[in-house]
């Protein structure tokens, strides 16, 4: 693990350089991570910008035990989080119609970019995907979301199932073509 | 279920460690902002250190006019005025040959250097002069004289008053010019900073940027005059420990109560806040506030004429003398705050008269086993100045400033094993007195209107709340004023 304890004291010094260095090391992973959690690029960018002024000021609170990494993607997933809750988009619960249980094959979902993994996860409705990324890519309990959403468990379970229900129509919709060539070709 | 694991896998593989290359104006206006904050930080730390330095320079400027003002009181005046006991006839002191043949130079000096004996001496001189030794005429002279000493000497005083002022208070004004100069410097610079700093990002934004920064100011202005002028109202409770503070003629002082415990009284009001800014406001209001003190027995004396006197008491007694007016058979006594004027000689009190020992100068003791409570309470009208240090969840405030305070009551009560009971006032209080408050304000929002606030504050008395000359009497009130307050 690369030691970042001398640019952390450089950062809480206020050196611009330092502060540049450690945005460089983190941003684009840091900016995926916000792009998951927003609707789109633009409310990405606002988390990405605050979480970045958030480490920055908080940075002397760092005990170096954990890593870094993990410390400042927790900050935006926070920031993220407090966005939404701010905006009170996670309490009312968007009626979303129940979708038919798709399947596809393994093989056609591995041909989808990530890019565009990222763009159905932004169409999901705020709540359902803020479950869907805290459960599926950060590995958080039903019960930890609860918590950190201020739900129940049963909630958090039902949002996820919705979720995955809604991002499988989405593949459906969007990727016909590839789900057609597997066909055919199987 | 095997399905949802493969699409949970999918997502987590192809997202967990997701990288895009973000905007790079991110990085300029992160930068911008953590400078601006630091730089706001220590705005802010130099705003509370000027805010402390004033107020703690109007404390040591109220200290220093309150030590002035008490440095006026000539000694030559306390004496002069002070209240001749009546003379037993069975007292004769000594008079030496020197003192027969110059009785009146012999009288000016013992007047300026041993008041208390006044009038023992005038009742001596008379006898040898054969005139009536508390005539008017006799007492007016003596008065005459000291008069014109105290005048001269209080010139004098005035004349030192002046100097020191010219001394001490010129450092402190231009102390003063220098921090106001130091500090409009380093806000001229910090302006020209900002200013360049800004006309640099202007020029760097898109249009578009340029157009949601043009908003967001009209915004924030369109707050900011929204937010002008805020009232608040709210009403405040406290314990006020009351310590004393006071000093004495050192012939008033020779028989005197002790004061011995200051009670905690109750104190409290409404509040008026005018808030101006978002760091400054103006507080006013009316509040109640209950002041006293407890005196009990001085643990001075063993003559023998007070225990010859409490022979059959013990030593459950008063050795502090008491004088009865001849014309009214009013009875008072001397205590730290002034002297207390009894409506009657209280039951269950035994006075001794006439006692053998010359140098107490008394004509009664007062054999009890009690103690005096004078209670004093004032309608309080401040004008306080607050500043916000810290605009939080839980705001802190520094808050100074001057009261005026109207004497609304005023007894003394007495309390023994017989039980506590209304004896009578404390003379010559002043009606109107001013006093300086400092303290420190902390804010807790309940709701956006309702606050819960928690103020701890001294207060002093900038005059003596005793106009008798022989007495300055300035306590200082320390008290925790908690209440609630309403913004509107």
């Amino acid at each position: 693990m690369e030691d970042f304890k001398p640019i952390i004291s450089d950062c809480i010094g206020g050196s611009p350089k330092a502060q540049s260095m450690l945005y460089h090391q983190f941003a684009p992973k840091m900016f995926g991570v916000c792009l998951r959690y927003a609707k789109d690029a633009t409310e990405a960018e606002d988390n990405m910008q605050d979480g970045f002024i958030k480490v920055f000021t908080n940075l002397k609170t760092f005990r170096h035990d954990g890593s870094l990494e993990g410390w400042i993607r927790r900050i935006m997933i926070n920031v993220s989080l407090e966005k939404i809750r701010k905006q009170h988009l996670l309490y009312p619960v968007e009626d979303v119609s129940v979708y038919d249980s798709v399947n596809f094959s393994d093989d056609v979902l591995a041909k989808i970019a990530a890019d565009d993994l990222m763009k159905l996860i932004q169409q999901l409705p705020p709540r359902y995907r803020m479950v869907f990324n805290l459960y599926v890519i950060e590995g958080l309990s039903h019960q930890e979301i609860a918590k950190e959403m201020l739900i129940t468990q049963g909630t958090s379970k039902s949002n996820l199932a919705r979720a995955r229900d809604i991002l499988k129509k989405k593949v459906q919709e969007n990727f016909s073509e590839l789900i057609g060539q597997n066909n055919y070709t199987a | 279920m095997k399905k949802d694991k493969n699409l949970d896998e999918l997502f987590r593989d192809k997202l967990l460690n997701y990288e895009q290359e973000p905007p790079a104006y991110i990085l300029e206006n992160v930068l911008a902002s953590v400078a601006g904050a630091r730089r706001k930080r220590k705005i802010v730390f130099w705003r509370i250190a000027g805010v402390a330095a004033a107020l703690f320079l109007a404390f040591i400027a109220g200290w220093q006019i309150n030590t002035w003002n008490s440095q006026e009181v000539n000694p030559g005046i306390i004496i002069g005025r002070q209240t001749a006991p009546e003379i037993s006839a069975d007292v004769k002191p000594e008079i030496t040959p020197a003192e027969k043949e110059n009785p009146s130079g012999y009288m000016k000096s013992k007047i300026v250097n041993k008041p208390g004996m006044v009038n023992l001496q005038l009742a001596e001189l008379a006898k040898e002069n054969q005139i009536n030794p508390i005539s008017e005429k006799s007492t007016k002279s003596i008065a005459g004289n000291s008069k014109s000493e105290h005048f001269t000497s209080v010139d004098e005083s005035l004349m030192v008053a002046k100097n020191e002022e010219s001394t001490v208070l010129k450092p402190m004004k231009s102390l003063f010019i220098l921090i106001n100069q130091g500090t409009q410097k380093v806000a001229n610079s910090l302006q020209e900073q900002k200013t360049k700093a800004h006309k640099d990002d202007w020029a760097n934004k898109t249009i578009d940027q340029q157009i949601m920064e043009q908003n967001r100011q009209v915004i924030m202005a369109g707050n900011q005059t929204k937010g002008k002028g805020r009232w608040l109202v709210g009403a405040q409770v406290s314990p006020e420990y009351n310590v004393s503070r006071s000093s004495h003629s050192q012939v008033y002082a020779s028989n005197m109560l002790n004061a011995s415990a200051n009670p905690v009284d109750l104190g409290g009001g409404i509040s008026v806040e005018y808030k101006k800014g978002k760091r400054w406001s103006l507080q006013s209001g009316v509040y109640y506030s209950g002041m006293g003190q407890s005196s009990g027995n001085t643990n001075t004396s063993s003559g023998k004429d007070y225990l010859f006197a409490s022979a059959d008491r013990g030593s459950g007694y008063f050795n502090t003398n008491v004088s009865i007016d001849a014309n009214t058979s009013k009875m008072s006594m001397n205590s730290t705050a002034g002297v207390i004027e009894f409506k009657g000689i209280p039951s269950g009190i035994v006075l001794g008269a006439n006692l053998e020992e010359k140098a107490l100068a008394s004509n009664a003791a007062i054999l009890l086993d009690a103690r005096f409570i004078q209670n004093f309470e004032y309608i309080e009208i401040p004008l306080y100045l607050r500043y916000t240090i810290l605009d939080s969840r839980f705001d802190v405030e520094m808050l100074g400033g001057f009261s005026s305070n109207v004497l609304v009551g005023n007894q003394t009560y007495m309390e023994s094993s017989t039980g506590k009971s209304l004896v009578g006032s404390t003379k010559d209080m002043e009606p109107l007195n001013y006093s300086g408050t400092l303290g420190v304000g902390l804010k807790y929002g309940l709701s956006k209107r309702i606050f819960l606030n928690v103020e701890p504050r001294v207060k002093y008395f900038l005059n003596s709340l005793n106009s008798n000359s022989s007495v300055t009497y300035k306590p200082y009130t320390i008290g925790v004023f908690t209440g609630l307050s309403y913004e509107f």
